[in-house]
């Protein structure tokens, strides 16, 4: 059977993998390349080597916005995937209503980034104003806490439901069987509920890492960075590299921005797996 | 059931096969055209697409990526009318406003790029240099009043034409002004501003309005007004100091005076400064259309907008009284909008282009659409009188000895400097900050900038 | 005997009591949990003074009640619909061929073990890691070149970008299927191309949905990737119009804006109510396989 598939591989594989090629594989080793190079449009491209590179950490922006992130993520991780569990906890108590609870607060999901910004920020301002803080664009806290509070509405919903289909695993019977050895509820569920649904914890905090950490459109639109950069991320950070500095130097400094951010994804996402991975085969 | 099944087969083998084809054929396009472009921009390859109707003629086709977003529809308008005309087709893209840049860099880039864009000066031009096209001897160049509107590089080629000329000052609301018992000719000195304007604060239930300035709008859209047209006057009174017109290094002599007109505009205003971070520009523009601030610090372009509600002897325009030389000083006038022309495109497209911008100023349709319609003063011999109430003003006060303030922003160091300006004021006037940090952002900003932009 | 009935009765009644207090709470917060939802809907009824900062909680009564007039003008003055129609045919298109192409490339790396087929697949695997800034300009160049910049053949970039995760999730799925069905198929006669429709993509239809619905949420809403690729001269998607909305006539439109912003989300949220056992199921698997 093997044979005769692989003689169709230009119908199965040939497709996907030319679109992959011109979407992915080239533009990537081209950006690979150019990261060495100063140029403006592509009409005059000169090598210059490592030194976009050193530029890029000499860019206190890209420090700044470095150290931003990673405390956005640590933060937003955290807070989705607790408020999430507690949720899915007490979703699968087969209360009243619960099937409505669910739809509403998946809901915020299907919203794209843009949108959310801007519903975000004018319910923000008006709130803030009405108490007479300053606005988003004036105060970096407040931006960071907009930007939780915002990533929390849009994912909650979604973790929730990946963490109720894990606590639909558990047995009642096993725990039923740990109240009668005397178990609190507590101990039930750190020693019950939480080995068995560690493979939905693993994925969840997967994808709120990722997410949170390439985070775009609702930085552009919730506070694109205001004040003064102070709540710009790394992709953002990045695009206005890019596109909004003027001057043939800075095409490669972002391309090498976005090489170095490439890298940290990578990194973060091996340690992340190899982490919470290590801690299901224990369970 | 077997019937079924086959012709679902069918479909599905066919557009598996359609799709096969597709995939097949883009792959090996998608090696060499990448790899030419490495070498160089692959020669305008032909159009098979009916989406280029302009490539079958063999004649040239406009795209022109523009500045001004107040014109936007004018600018469509007039770009009809000459399609109309001629049958070359004219595209007018306008940018978001604060995204011209973006914009540009990344039309720039594509193949199908702008054939016509805008640089705001000699700074914007040491960006693009490379892609402006050399306008010496053309027709356009030949029309303009005075060189000064040429646009030159290092060599002496002509990269850009000033296309427009604008003032900017500080529209007033001629009859409430009178109603709180003033006249435009009381206001002769920042002094003299200063004391009516806080007089109309102090007043302002009295005489109906919300404030003596309108709202100082701090929006990203919006807040130019400040962070470039008001930050202008402390580089101007400098540069004039120094007998200098550029600088890597400017000293902030003049700061004081900008941190009082910007006091004066966020203290003597509609809303309390807090707000003024989501304030936009047509915040501002509401509020003085709607009588509820007399003083709205803004340019001649705004006419077309106030001129549906005010009478031309209603408003006036005054200069921003900078506390310096206010005796002589007039408005704010001159250009940050230069055409150049993509030198790297087509012949066909550069001529195209050429002709377009030359109708533009030139004929009849097209003088006087951009003198009524969208209220510009061209500085081309063919233009039209512009019925902008602002640009009589300006002409008067120069005509009896004011000195007009030239726009010295076009040697800004970058959009990232004004940025910095902007978000420093915008802290500084919610209380969130101090204006120690827009003095930074200023003075040491502008080293900074004009060192990366070597 | 009777008095442990009773205890465990009393333990029901402890539960079922808890349970309605929490009913009870989880209204309250889906109530606020909608308000921002509300809050867009309301404000899109109102004029555009009464949508500042400090008036945005005011219900659009009186006053600042400007019926469907943003509508009216987002529709007709942005060009709106015409930006609908391109998300919407880009949406389909994508995940259309998204699907097609990237399962037929998943059962044959699960099918077939060769050097080839793993490299194709950790290559899929290494994609979704990327984040688009690495790619953004070169992409936009190459479509530009290919002219892959029209909402008609755009999908053939987000069949490249998106592949990496469709064909993860498929083949993820297709390793687990028994090789049975297809064996004896083949000895029938089948060829491999009968085998795939007949039988590999029925008994993948739980994969299909879920793939679908994440390329879905992604496509409809991408934002960056059709800014820089699409010919911004002709075409513009949702995101991209909403984006416009701030400053491309030197200023905000704030009611025409809300009004549209309403206009995006709610056949979302209709197809959503719709079919959520689908899109929440869908979701559960995709997230099992990951």
């Amino acid at each position: 059977m093997e044979k005769s598939i692989r003689k169709y591989w230009p119908v199965f594989v040939l497709p996907t993998m030319a679109a992959f090629t011109i979407g992915f594989i080239w533009p990537f080793i081209w950006g690979l390349y150019l990261s060495l190079c100063k140029f403006q449009t592509l009409k005059k491209v000169t090598f210059i080597g490592l030194s976009n590179y050193t530029k890029v950490f000499e860019d206190a922006t890209f420090v700044h916005a470095f150290g931003f992130t990673a405390l956005f993520t640590i933060v937003s991780t955290l807070t989705i995937n607790i408020l999430a569990f507690f949720l899915a906890m007490l979703l699968t108590r087969k209360a009243r209503g619960t099937n409505v609870f669910r739809t509403i607060f998946f809901m915020p999901n299907l919203i794209g980034g843009i949108v959310l910004g801007y519903i975000w920020q004018s319910l923000l301002n008006g709130l803030l104003s009405k108490w007479g803080m300053p606005l988003l664009a004036l105060s970096a806290k407040e931006g960071f806490w907009g930007l939780v509070i915002l990533m929390g509405w849009q994912q909650i919903g979604y973790m929730m439901i990946i963490y109720i289909a894990g606590l639909q695993n558990v047995s009642p019977d096993l725990i039923e069987a740990a109240e009668i050895d005397g178990a609190t509820s507590w101990q039930v569920l750190k020693s019950v509920k939480i080995p068995i649904v560690m493979p939905s914890i693993t994925i969840c905090t997967f994808l709120t890492l990722t997410n949170s950490f390439k985070l775009f459109d609702q930085n552009l639109s919730l506070t694109n960075g205001e004040p003064a950069k102070n709540t710009q991320m790394l992709a953002l950070n990045i695009y206005e590299t890019y596109y909004a500095r003027s001057g043939a130097s800075w095409k490669g400094i972002g391309q090498a921005k976005a090489v170095v951010f490439f890298l940290i994804v990578v990194v973060i996402s091996l340690v992340q797996l190899r982490f919470t991975r290590s801690k299901e085969v224990q369970a | 059931m077997k019937k079924k099944l086959v012709s679902v087969l069918l479909t599905a083998s066919m557009a598996a096969a359609v799709l096969a084809g597709c995939g097949g054929a883009s792959a090996p396009a998608a090696a060499p055209a990448a790899q030419e472009e490495a070498k160089e921009e692959a020669p305008a390859e032909e159009k098979e697409e009916a989406a280029a109707p302009a490539a079958e003629a063999g004649a040239g086709k406009v795209y022109y990526l523009n500045f001004k977003p107040e014109a936007d529809p004018q600018w469509q308008e007039l770009a009809k009318a000459y399609t109309e005309e001629t049958g070359v087709p004219v595209t007018v893209v306008t940018a978001a406003s604060g995204e011209y840049e973006t914009t540009l860099q990344a039309e720039m880039a594509k193949s199908d790029a702008p054939t016509l864009f805008q640089v705001n000066g000699p700074v914007g031009l040491k960006n693009w240099a490379d892609y402006c096209y050399d306008l010496t001897g053309s027709d356009i160049v030949n029309n303009l009043t005075s060189d000064a509107f040429e646009l030159k590089n290092e060599d002496g080629s002509i990269a850009g034409v000033g296309y427009v000329i604008e003032s900017y000052g500080i529209i007033t609301n001629k009859t409430l002004l009178e109603k709180a018992g003033y006249t435009v000719d009381d206001i002769k000195s920042f002094d003299d501003l200063k004391k009516i304007a806080d007089d109309i604060q102090a007043r302002k239930d009295e005489i109906g309005v919300k404030g003596a300035f309108a709202s100082t709008g701090m929006d990203g859209s919006s807040d130019w007004r400040f962070k470039t047209h008001l930050a202008n006057l402390p580089i101007y009174y400098e540069y004039q100091a120094d007998g200098i017109d550029q600088t890597d290094a400017i000293k902030g002599d003049f700061l004081d005076n900008y941190k009082n007109v910007f006091d004066l505009y966020i203290t003597d205003s509609t809303c309390d400064p807090k707000e003024l971070s989501a304030k936009t520009g047509d915040d501002a523009r509401n509020e003085f259309l709607n009588g509820e601030a007399v003083f709205y610090q803004n340019g001649s372009w705004e006419y077309s907008s106030l001129a549906e509600k005010f009478t031309d002897d209603e408003i006036a325009m005054i200069p921003i009284y900078f506390g310096v030389d206010d005796a002589n000083q007039g408005l704010c006038t001159g250009t940050e909008n230069y055409w150049c022309v993509n030198a790297e495109a087509s012949d066909d497209d550069i001529q195209a282009t050429l002709d377009f911008i030359n109708w533009c100023t030139s004929s009849e349709t097209g003088a006087s659409c951009m003198a009524n319609d969208m209220g510009f003063v061209i500085p081309f011999k063919t233009a039209v009188e512009s019925p902008n109430v602002f640009v009589k003003q300006d002409n008067e006060m120069t005509a009896g000895g004011k000195t007009p303030v030239s726009w010295n922003f076009t040697t800004m160091p970058s959009e990232n400097w004004k940025n910095g300006v902007g978000s420093a004021l915008t802290a500084y006037a919610a209380g969130t900050g101090d204006w120690d940090a827009v003095v930074t952002a200023f003075v040491d900003g502008w080293a900074t900038e004009y060192a990366l932009n070597e | 005997m009777a008095q442990q009935m009773t205890r465990e009765e009393s333990v029901r009644r402890k539960q079922q009591s808890i349970n309605s207090v929490i009913t009870v709470i989880l209204s309250i917060v889906c109530v606020i949990w909608m308000y921002p939802i509300l809050l867009i809907v309301f404000n899109s009824l109102k004029v555009e003074s009464a949508i500042s900062t400090n008036r945005i909680f005011e219900l659009p009564i009186g006053n600042a009640f400007n019926g469907f007039q943003n509508f009216i003008y987002g529709v007709t003055k942005m060009d709106f619909m015409s930006s609908f129609w391109y998300s919407l045919f880009i949406t389909v298109s994508s995940v259309a061929l998204i699907i097609l192409c990237c399962s037929m490339c998943a059962w044959y790396i699960s099918r077939v073990t060769s050097k080839f087929s793993s490299a194709v697949y950790y290559l899929c695997v290494f994609s979704m890691v990327v984040p688009f800034q690495m790619v953004m300009f070169t992409l936009s160049k190459t479509a530009d070149t290919l002219k892959l910049n029209t909402p008609y053949n755009i999908c053939v970039i987000y069949l490249g970008f998106g592949a990496g995760l469709a064909v993860f999730m498929f083949t993820g799925f297709m390793k687990s299927m028994p090789l049975e069905i297809e064996e004896a198929a083949m000895i029938d006669g089948c060829s491999p191309l009968q085998i795939f429709f007949r039988i590999v993509m029925p008994i993948t239809k739980p994969t299909t949905i879920s793939t679908a619905i994440l390329e879905t949420m992604w496509v409809w809403n991408d934002y960056l990737l059709p800014t820089l690729v699409l010919d911004i001269k002709k075409y513009r998607t949702i995101p991209m119009d909403i984006q416009y909305f701030r400053g491309s006539y030197g200023s905000v439109q704030m009611g025409p804006m809300m009004a549209c912003i309403v206009i995006t989300i709610i056949p979302v949220i209709v197809l959503y109510l719709v079919c959520q056992k689908h899109i929440i199921e869908g979701v559960v698997a995709g997230a099992v396989k990951g």
